[in-house]
């Protein structure tokens, strides 16, 4: 187990690396200057120094200073060179604030002058992450229990209805469901505020919606495997033997189908905890997924890099863990 | 069993300790939803109208305009008076002994006299730098500065030590040359004299703009450095945050989270505070169109300054409905010369009143590429202006505006909205096809476009594009107007749709033959819209150059009287707008906003739409006077019945206008 860890660490920064090759190769050719406003142009000139200060002005040097300030390299140079004690040192004797200097520096903001990267994300992950992470709760109690009712009673009217809604989880776009549940919910019958965030109350029409694809497919993961496993020969020994059928189903059935659950739900917890834009715009969240889609408009670049980065570590990471969980549900597994 | 209840467990204390670590603040006194994020709360970077609502808050000018009077007139703020000289050159600013910072501090001349040089540095690549040039020896203040940093690269050092210095020593000079070029003096701590290159009437508007607020010198300077390698000034963020930033208006920074929400609470330092109704404001960031105009209806927020769901025009149609049903009381309210807001909080009340359309400062329009040569190579049409004239006739504007955007927009064949500048008497334009009173007249103004067509020799095959960007109902405006031109002229017409960011890139590298364009004025003066058809203006998109026009306005920065200089701004407008059209002025925008208000006074219904929040009383809320704050007629301030008698046009007033307080 000690190895799998080791190995999958050792290959997180050069997937990362790729990632990170390939994401800034794209949104470098994204058309448009991102330092230019829309109407009032600075002029030539200014845009030209600009660019050189952000390194915009090359290719290569631009993807070799943010590599170099990203994964920290930049912070250590720097620390072990006694710069940033020196720094401190300047700034302490002038009376002025000690500059900040994050490890992982992802830079300024482009778009956005009065923030750096750094902070936007630290805003906008914990956000994301409390509402992804409620969605894939309510998505594993609403599935398991949807799955295993559609298990034991195959074809039934039950099964049938849970199967039914579970389409319409997967197929109808969130931002349908979302705007109907915000008609009903907080206009009509006014259980829950409208655009804010913060109090639990906020968080359950944007996690339910969030959940109700997840929710689906963690359903039907369940019922076949509930349907394979009650077929199983250990179940028949577990009824012979006079276990309870709830027992027989929890205990028994459930232990074996919940592993592609499982499975699942790295990729799944990932996705869900990196932000949905439209959920996000739907529910006013200020979450991270925004910043995918505003960062690439914007061509903000910083930004960009910054959050695909991030998801990518996420992914990676969440992955490793699954499989780290996997093979503690299941010895069996080596 | 119990490993399996790890995954739940996880998940659960991880929502746990998040929500519970997070708890939102009791509801502010005024809530609204601002027309986008503020991208910056430094005054002098801004460009965008929702950092500059906000500044407005946060900051506070010499000056400021009375957007609650007709007049929208300059009136006291940091400035208790002040006068102008003969020469209408020299303005002397007499600053309030009790103006304070939020930290105590008196606001002086000389925290103005920084502001405005930060703004004059190319460093800081103000948008609004161009504002600046009109000081006395900023212009040769820059170019000084801008030349010393480009040469910098090129000078050798011995080490990076010696450069960083250089770079530090150039800092210094700069300084230095700022105080002996740029004639921006401050005698002592509450007077500031600034001499302008030429006489600008709209000055004391320029004042009045966010861009010439102040900043806290102590506090900026600590984030902005010379950078050791390019020795120019690099800007580090920090100092606009909530516990950091120090501001002089009459509200200060108390939270400001990213695209989540900002508070700001009164600024207990603010020298008029009793005058405020309201002592704290939320502004959530709310992106989606549908949860802001669902945020109003379940009362969480009181205004939506921008509403723009793609319903509003039902919505509009509603409240027209509505009046309908009281079309008496509506027409009793409108002859004793109510504004809009007012006659609303007059009517009975009903929902749909609280949907509002305001025309404002701003005009669509299409661009035409005057330049000889398309981008392809072939010869372009549109350097024609018959070409151009015939094109514009064939808009029918008052069907675009009615039946498309039906959100009661006065069709535009000006580029100026008519009557929103005092003393300047607008063009009449060109007409067009949407004009006609009858089917005959029609078909005469597209039969005399047609005849100018086959005048200028149209290609008849020639298939003309337009360029405009997705999302915002461009699409619908585009395919109505190639409808008319094909309908009008016989002319094949192609629909270009792009993304906003290349849509830019094209307009601004002349890549498109005609193109949907937007301007908003910044201050109260023609040039503010005319300068965009300056031949070598920045904004001039379309390439057009035409050296009357040109003249026309070089000879009104000149003219120093002021009728005279509005005759001549006029003229130039008539050039472009009844000759020449560059560009075809569609219609001016109308801002549709969302309020009760029976519930909300303080807002102004002035086209300049720049309203003054600190103005707001919520009625009926037991804090301020809870009396509606109507707009006043041309004159008259904040306390009087009739026009003060020493009230002219503000900027050529030599008496500064009665100070006080609002």
């Amino acid at each position: 187990m000690t190895t799998l860890i080791f190995r999958r660490l050792l290959q997180l920064p050069l997937i990362l690396l790729v990632i990170y090759t390939i994401t800034l190769w794209l949104a470098w050719a994204i058309p448009g200057n991102p330092l230019e406003n829309p109407d009032r142009r600075p002029k030539p000139e200014v845009i030209e120094q600009m660019n050189k200060q952000y390194n915009l002005d090359s290719f290569p040097k631009f993807y070799f200073s943010y590599l170099d300030n990203a994964t920290g390299f930049h912070w250590l140079r720097d620390t072990l060179s006694g710069r940033i004690a020196h720094e401190r040192a300047l700034a302490a004797e002038a009376g002025q604030p000690a500059p900040h200097r994050p490890v992982f520096d992802f830079g300024p903001s482009l778009e956005y002058d009065d923030w750096t990267v750094n902070e936007i994300v630290a805003g906008a992950l914990p956000v994301s992450v409390t509402l992804g992470a409620a969605a894939i709760l309510i998505a594993l109690v609403i599935g398991l229990l949807a799955g295993i009712v559609g298990a034991v009673r195959p074809n039934s009217l039950a099964d049938l209805a849970t199967l039914g809604v579970a389409l319409i989880g997967i197929s109808l776009p969130s931002f349908v469901i979302g705007t109907v549940m915000l008609l009903v919910f907080s206009l009509l019958l006014a259980w829950f505020p409208v655009a804010q965030w913060g109090t639990p109350r906020s968080l359950v029409l944007p996690a339910v919606t969030l959940s109700l694809p997840f929710a689906a497919y963690i359903a039907r993961l369940t019922r076949m495997g509930m349907i394979d496993a009650l077929g199983a020969d250990y179940i028949r020994t577990a009824r012979a033997k006079g276990a309870s059928e709830l027992s027989v189903l929890l205990r028994h059935a459930l232990k074996n189908a919940f592993l592609p659950v499982l499975s699942f739900l790295g990729p799944a917890a990932a996705l869900a905890m990196t932000g949905s834009f439209i959920v996000e715009r739907v529910f006013t969240i200020p979450g991270m997924g925004q910043h995918f889609v505003n960062g690439v408009l914007n061509k903000d670049l910083f930004l960009v890099m910054g959050v695909v980065l991030i998801f990518a570590a996420m992914l990676i990471l969440f992955n490793l863990a699954v499989d780290v969980l996997y093979r503690w549900v299941d010895p069996r597994i080596e | 069993m119990l490993r399996l209840l790890v995954p739940f467990a996880l998940l659960l204390t991880l929502v746990g300790v998040s929500v519970l670590s997070d708890r939102p603040a009791p509801r502010a006194d005024f809530v609204f939803i601002n027309r986008g994020d503020v991208n910056t709360l430094d005054p002098q970077r801004m460009s965008w109208m929702q950092d500059l609502r906000v500044a407005r808050l946060l900051f506070e000018g010499l000056v400021q305009n009375d957007v609650l009077c007709d007049d929208f007139g300059i009136i006291p703020a940091v400035a208790e008076s002040w006068s102008v000289s003969d020469d209408r050159l020299t303005y002397t600013f007499h600053l309030r002994e009790g103006a304070r910072w939020s930290n105590g501090a008196p606001v002086t001349a000389e925290d103005f006299r920084y502001s405005w040089r930060r703004a004059m540095l190319p460093d800081l690549a103000s948008d609004y730098v161009n504002m600046f040039m009109l000081v006395r020896g900023a212009q040769d203040f820059y170019n000084w500065r801008e030349r010393a940093l480009s040469d910098f690269p090129q000078r050798t050092f011995a080490s990076a030590r010696e450069r960083a210095e250089a770079a530090d020593d150039l800092w210094t000079q700069t300084r230095a040359r700022f105080d002996e070029t740029v004639d921006l003096k401050a005698p002592d701590a509450h007077t500031l004299i600034v001499t302008l290159e030429r006489p600008v009437p709209y000055f004391l508007d320029l004042c009045a703009f966010a861009v010439f607020y102040p900043v806290y010198g102590p506090l900026v300077e600590q984030f902005e450095r010379p950078d050791p390698v390019t020795a120019r000034l690099i800007r580090r963020p920090g100092w606009t945050k909530p516990g950091v930033l120090i501001s002089n208006g009459p509200f200060e920074l108390t939270r400001w989270r990213f695209k989540r929400d900002m508070r700001l609470e009164a600024n207990p330092n603010w020298w008029n505070l009793s005058s405020l109704a309201i002592r704290s404001i939320d502004i959530p960031s709310i992106n989606d169109p549908n949860a802001s105009v669902l945020a109003f209806q379940t009362g969480a927020v009181d205004w939506v300054s921008d509403v723009t769901v793609q319903y509003r025009g039902d919505m509009l149609d509603d409240k027209n409905d509505f009046y309908r049903e009281h079309a008496d009381d509506v027409a009793a309210l409108r002859a004793q010369g109510l504004d809009a807001f007012e006659i609303d909080r007059r009517l009975p009340d009903d929902p749909r009143r609280d949907i509002q359309a305001v025309p404002v400062f701003g005009t669509y329009f299409y661009n035409f590429n005057c330049k000889p040569l398309l981008p392809d190579g072939r010869s372009n049409p549109f350097a024609d202006a018959r070409v151009r004239r015939a094109f514009s006739m064939c808009v029918d504007k008052k069907a675009l505006a009615e039946q498309v955007r039906r959100l009661g927009e006065p069709p535009a064949n000006t580029l100026i909205p008519p009557g929103s500048i005092g003393g300047y008497h607008s063009p009449r334009g060109l007409k067009n096809v949407g004009d006609a009173a009858t089917e005959s007249e029609r078909d005469a103004i597209a039969a005399e476009a047609r005849a100018l067509l086959d005048q200028a020799g149209f290609p008849r095959d020639f298939v003309v594009e337009l360029l405009f960007n997705k999302d915002s109902g461009h699409d619908l405006i585009a395919q109505a107007i190639a409808k008319n031109w094909q309908q009008y002229l016989g002319v094949q017409t192609a629909l270009a749709q792009k993304e906003i960011k290349i849509f830019r890139e094209d307009l601004k590298n002349k890549q498109y033959m005609t193109g949907r364009a937007g301007w908003y004025g910044d201050y109260g003066d023609p040039t503010t819209f005319l300068d965009i058809c300056y031949s070598t203006d920045g904004n001039n998109d379309r390439a057009y150059s035409s050296p009357a026009y040109d003249a026309l306005l070089d000879k009104a920065a000149i003219e120093p009287d002021p009728d005279k200089r509005m005759a001549l701004l006029s003229e130039a407008e008539r050039i472009l707008v009844e000759e020449d059209l560059p560009l075809i002025p569609l219609f001016t925008y109308a801002n549709v906003s969302m309020f009760d208000p029976a519930r909300v006074t303080g807002m102004t219904t002035h086209p300049r739409a720049k309203e003054n929040l600190y103005l707001v009383d919520i009625l009926g809320d037991g804090k301020g006077p809870d009396k509606p704050r109507p707009m006043r007629p041309a004159g008259v301030r904040a306390g009087q019945t009739t026009p003060a008698p020493e009230t002219t046009t503000p900027a050529a007033s030599p008496t500064p206008p009665a100070g006080g307080s609002r």
